[in-house]
């Protein structure tokens, strides 16, 4: 099994949620679509996709729950015939996450459900408290690298 | 915000193409998208209404390669253009590192094109955003049509630089400026990492993959379903 993550703090959390609820995909990434970690996929594009997705699910229920009742969903179960769907935030210290998960019949809603508030407490208790400043990313010599790589992006 | 992970070094940044309605926004993601070699992008995905109309946005993962030693990977959306859209183009806007207006030439179209750009600094407001400090740049689309159509390069800049961004005439369709907008906009936003503003991921802090995405085994796509349903809070 393995899972791959950005930030470390979420590894934990997130390995013991792909264990214990037996899903097949698992995504955790920002509310703008950024991945922080994930499970069963292969393609780092493939991964940005969905995130882009799964952030524009959550959004845009968002606010169809705050259209009609003046609040968010707290999740979203969308079943399928043989895969489903679960969709839901965390609240944390670094903001809010959002965990996309995909199961089969090997695992149920209440099974995800439940490992989801495992996941939720996890993440809330192993949160860094604040965000690192980043010293200077990128070195003055950053625009010749980058006109190399689109001038190869282009072949131009 | 961008993502910078020190571990694995790697950035992400998003870059957003914002404009009204038929400016083009999508015409160039589809033209990048034709040009960019398979290995260095992803599926282009498009939330769009049966008339080809953008619904919600195009998304359009792209891997710039290694600068500075980090691998380094844009991801574009656009946003609808159409008014009624205005509650979608402000999620989409969420996070953005940077942003691309893509205005309309044609003169008849210049009140959209400010309607648009008004929009965009009120969103951006909305999220908390000075849209003063934006990495932000100007693409004056369709300049290739009859010049007694459209707008030339001082009569938009007029109209809509007031910032004094770097604008770029352009013609999506066929692709001159699509690619020089792109570059603009990607040295915009990596110049500002050179200082604060980017979600750092500690150099003490190894991940165990080489990447989201690397090194884990392959899976199935997830099917249509069937039916929906959701928990309150």
């Amino acid at each position: 099994m393995t899972v791959a993550v950005v930030e470390r703090w979420v590894e934990t959390p997130l390995r013991h949620f792909v264990q214990d609820a037996q899903v097949t995909l698992a995504l955790l990434l920002t509310p703008s679509g950024q991945v922080l970690g994930q499970h069963g996929f292969n393609r780092a594009m493939d991964v940005m996709a969905a995130c882009a997705l799964a952030a524009a699910i959550h959004a845009s229920s968002a606010e169809l729950g705050k259209l009609l009742e003046g609040k968010p969903f707290a999740g979203l179960h969308h079943a399928g015939a043989t895969r489903q769907i679960f969709l839901a935030p965390a609240e944390t210290r670094r903001g809010t996450l959002l965990c996309l998960t995909v199961f089969d019949d090997a695992t149920s809603i209440g099974i995800v459900q439940l490992y989801f508030g495992e996941l939720r407490d996890r993440l809330a208790a192993g949160a860094p408290s604040a965000r690192t400043t980043p010293p200077a990313v990128l070195a003055d010599s950053f625009e010749q690298d980058l006109n190399r790589n689109l001038t190869l992006l282009f072949r131009r | 915000m961008s993502l910078v992970n020190y571990a694995t070094r790697e950035i992400t940044c998003k870059i957003v193409y914002y404009g009204p309605g038929r400016s083009g926004k999508t015409t160039n993601l589809h033209y990048i998208y034709g040009q960019v070699p398979s290995d260095r992008k992803g599926r282009m995905v498009s939330l769009a209404t049966q008339t080809d109309r953008t619904l919600f946005f195009d998304f359009l993962p792209l891997d710039l390669g290694t600068i500075s030693g980090f691998t380094t990977k844009m991801q574009l959306y656009t946003v609808p253009g159409q008014v009624y859209y205005q509650t979608t183009r402000k999620l989409v806007l969420q996070g953005a590192d940077g942003v691309v207006f893509v205005a309309d030439s044609q003169a008849r179209q210049l009140e959209e094109n400010i309607e648009s750009l008004q929009d965009l600094h009120a969103n951006l407001g909305e999220h908390g955003i000075d849209a003063r400090l934006v990495p932000l740049v100007l693409q004056y689309n369709k300049q290739n049509l009859p010049p007694e159509l459209i707008l030339d390069v001082p009569a938009m800049d007029e109209a809509l630089n007031f910032r004094g961004v770097p604008a770029f005439a352009a013609d999506a369709l066929r692709g001159p400026g699509v690619f020089e907008t792109l570059r603009g906009i990607s040295e915009l936003v990596l110049r500002r990492l050179s200082g604060a503003g980017a979600a750092a991921v500690p150099p003490a802090a190894p991940a165990s993959g080489s990447a989201a995405g690397g090194g884990a085994p392959p899976t199935r796509a997830p099917a249509p379903t069937a039916r929906a349903s959701s928990g309150r809070r």
